[in-house]
């Protein structure tokens, strides 16, 4: 059942042999494995639908959640699966709070209406004076989803609880990574994880402070279904179709993500997803853009082929 | 001298809950003699769908919940088919029950091995570091073999439970939030290899579940008999029925139907009105029909504890869930307690899993899975289906070819619902009531019997907003004592 560090270690070895982590990064990871204890890592959920968590669970490219849990990190507070509960609970993240140096995850978004009682993580402490007093000691702060990063849907038009993303109450922050997504994939989270691990520093960010190794390149650029790629692929007339879906509302154009190549849900180390949005036929919703979801919508349009 | 713990956060849930209980001597014995269930997150979702595009609503609804994002699209997509009158071909019907089934068994493991077991298992020496300590340590707690066997379980689940993601992605284009529900079907097509793909990850799930979660539910069952007669509550079931297994949705695997007050009834949606006696609504809202429904956020009424509102049935609480759905089916009927959920649970995801199989069968390679149709000018429909919680309710108004009204009623919105005009408790207060507390400072017992309603908080906690013109939003926020009236226009919006 125990899975050692050095499992974890090949593990990531294999990951390296994916491609994705330099064989420098992973040197170094070994090294910040065996150098210390596990890194401490506290996680506040605010508006939100605890889909990011739910994601990261779905983990296995880089390291399944069993393997992140059990064996990499030192998870002091997250309410999902920790076994304690009220007040023994809140004494377990306070304590961990005292102690300068942990990564902060952020999910959900941030309610200020209201005097934040549109949210409250525990009796006297709502979540944006819980995000204020968390993220003062925090090495890294880590914005996991749309909402935590820009608002996201909690967010949306009128926006009914004034939801704030977290760079929007914390500044320009310079300890503050976005990993947006609604939800977040999990390699998303676990490869942006190891960067600040290995590198103690943040990863190239683009202007919204996202990681360009994950959120570089446009959507439509990588897909395989868009109209240019091959004279055969047609744009699609209707939902259902094979083909470009730019005019039945896909956001590809306006997003940058590696979605069409790592795909979502994937079955094995090393090994990218099973399908994706668009796989499905789908449009893209642009949902890790900082205008998701009212830039973004409406998501689907019948938009005659031109 | 009676005593009241509050536990805030009531961890191993999704989304935000806190339990209040008052727990005093009764014969001799210390137990609950008071509970509160309260939802201390709102998000106002139904009023940030007010203006947009009807066929949005799929994408929206599911990121009510993250857990259950499945179950909303599907609620959200029959809606829609009734308000636009369109019919999915039967590929598409099936893949949409493949999906939400793919979701239930996710949810179902996740409950059981993730959720629950933490409170019957004494981990010390098996998972010693965070987030497992601090940790409760009740006597009762089960040790040694069976505690390694069970923990040991709880790793493979994990994987399991993503690997029903995995089987759900393949129809559903990814998981959590699905990318290929739409109204009129589901965009994605069948071929021959996704149903061999989707069969052999239901096989080696189907395997798990028959082998090993069926019989450890049945084995905690029989370590905590007790919690056969703990924790029933009002004893009143309802289903709303789900899976449809034909084009008009005539005949369902799960039917409605309902169980109140000792006898079998069935089940008439204009029955459900929801109270806001005890919720931080303005007393306005009270009393209404979900398809009427009015909701006016006040954080200072006074008595009121929770974002929750109080769904009833004929004025009754009811407790939705798998027990609900396994009872009304006559698959089970044991009992009405903690562990009669637990174990339902169990034997409907063995039920479910076993009826997609021959689902698969169903489908045929190459056929539609979509048909179009256009948005209505005017609509009014409802959508009514099963999620792993229980039976789930959306609710649409068309107007001008715009939402002008959405309301979501959730299995958990009925479950830890708060008291109603009549000071009749939600289910789970109930449930509490005469629950025996061995140690004020462990109060396992209690997360005991609220875990196995298995809550789902940011589903629970929701919002409708008044009747109004199209194209105009009316959002009334009180903020202390002064009340500020936000109106915002569709149009710059969009």
């Amino acid at each position: 059942m125990r899975i050692g560090r050095r499992d974890f270690l090949k593990l990531a070895a294999a990951a390296a042999a994916a491609g994705r982590l330099a064989p420098a990064a992973l040197a170094a990871l070994k090294e910040v494995l065996a150098g210390r204890e596990a890194p401490r890592v506290i996680w506040l959920q605010g508006a939100g639908c605890d889909g990011c968590a739910v994601s990261l669970l779905n983990s296995i490219h880089y390291a399944t959640a069993d393997e992140l849990l059990l064996n990499t990190l030192d998870v002091k507070f997250q309410s999902n699966v920790m076994a304690a509960a009220g007040d023994l609970a809140v004494n377990a993240a306070e304590a961990a709070r005292v102690q300068p140096g942990y990564i902060l995850i952020v999910e959900g978004a941030i309610p200020v209406g209201a005097d934040g009682r549109y949210c409250r993580l525990w009796t006297g402490t709502s979540m944006q004076a819980g995000l204020q007093s968390y993220a003062a000691n925090a090495a890294f702060i880590v914005a996991l989803g749309t909402c935590a990063c820009y608002g996201g849907v909690s967010a949306g038009a009128p926006n009914p609880t004034t939801a704030r993303g977290v760079g929007q109450l914390l500044g320009n922050d310079s300890r503050l990574i976005n990993v947006p997504g609604c939800p977040a994939h999990p390699d998303w989270l676990v490869g942006t994880l190891t960067y600040l691990l290995t590198h103690q520093q943040l990863p190239p960010i683009d202007a919204h402070r996202r990681p360009l190794e994950f959120f570089g390149r446009r959507v439509h650029d990588q897909c395989y279904k868009r109209h240019k790629l091959c004279g055969t692929t047609p744009l699609a007339d209707r939902l259902g179709e094979e083909g470009c879906l730019e005019y039945l509302g896909c956001k590809g154009k306006k997003t940058y993500s590696d979605c069409p190549l790592r795909r979502w849900n994937s079955g094995g180390q090393g090994k990218y997803g099973v399908n994706w949005c668009v796989g499905a036929r789908g449009p893209c919703l642009g949902c890790v853009n900082p205008n998701f979801p009212d830039g973004m919508s409406p998501f689907y349009v019948y938009s005659p082929t031109p | 001298m009676p005593t009241t713990i509050t536990i805030d956060p009531l961890t191993r849930i999704e989304g935000h809950l806190d339990i209040e209980v008052t727990v005093d001597r009764v014969r001799g014995q210390q137990q609950v003699v008071s509970a509160r269930s309260g939802g201390s997150m709102f998000r106002g979702f139904e009023m940030i769908l007010i203006g947009r595009d009807p066929r949005d609503a799929g994408p929206y609804t599911q990121r009510i919940c993250g857990v259950c994002p499945a179950p909303h699209a599907m609620a959200a997509c029959l809606t829609l088919d009734h308000a636009f009158g369109v019919t999915p071909p039967e590929n598409g019907r099936i893949l949409r029950n493949l999906v939400l089934g793919a979701n239930f068994i996710d949810s179902h493991l996740l409950h059981f091995y993730h959720l629950s077991v933490l409170d019957y298992v004494n981990t010390a020496g098996l998972l010693d570091r965070a987030p497992w300590v601090p940790r409760y340590s009740a006597p009762d707690m089960v040790g040694g073999a069976t505690a390694q066997t069970l923990v040991s379980h709880y790793v493979t689940a994990l994987h399991m439970r993503r690997k029903a993601h995995q089987m759900g992605a393949l129809f559903g284009g990814k998981l959590p939030h699905v990318g290929s529900f739409v109204v009129g079907g589901c965009t994605e097509t069948v071929t021959s290899e996704k149903i061999a793909e989707f069969r052999s990850l239901l096989s080696e799930i189907r395997d798990f579940i028959t082998n090993v979660y069926v019989p450890d539910a049945q084995l905690l069952g029989e370590l905590f008999a007790a919690y056969y007669n703990l924790g029933r509550g009002h004893g009143n079931l309802l289903a709303f029925g789900g899976f449809d297994l034909n084009a008009s949705g005539s005949s369902q695997f799960f039917p409605a139907g309902r169980y109140t007050a000792g006898a079998a009834g069935s089940f008439d949606p204009a029955q459900i009105v929801e109270q806001v006696t005890s919720s931080w609504y303005t007393d306005a809202c009270g009393n209404r029909h979900p398809s009427q429904g009015l909701t006016e956020p006040d954080a200072d009424k006074p008595a009121a504890y929770t974002w929750c509102k109080a769904p009833r049935y004929a004025n009754l609480p009811h407790e939705l869930g798998p027990l609900a759905r396994m009872w009304v089916k006559n698959a089970y009927n044991r009992g009405i307690s903690a562990m009669d959920r637990i174990v339902a649970r169990a034997l409907e995801c063995r039920l479910l899993a076993d009826a997609m199989n021959q689902w698969l069968d169903e489908l045929l390679p190459g056929a539609p899975t979509y048909t179009p149709s256009a948005v209505p000018s005017q609509a009014a429909a409802a959508g009514l289906t099963e999620a792993p919680r229980g039976g789930l309710g959306h609710w649409i108004e068309v107007s001008n070819g715009l939402i002008s009204r959405y309301q979501v009623v959730t299995p958990s919105a009925w479950n830890a619902s708060p008291r109603d005009q009549l000071n009749q408790m939600g289910p789970i207060e109930a449930a509490l009531i005469g629950l025996p507390i061995a140690d004020l400072n462990q109060p396992v017992e209690v997360l005991r019997v609220v875990h196995s309603f298995d809550p789902c908080m940011a589903c629970a906690v929701h919002l409708l907003r008044p009747g109004q013109r199209p194209g105009e939003q009316r959002v009334q926020v009180r903020v202390g004592s002064s009340t500020r009236r936000l109106l915002c226009a569709a149009s710059e919006r969009r």
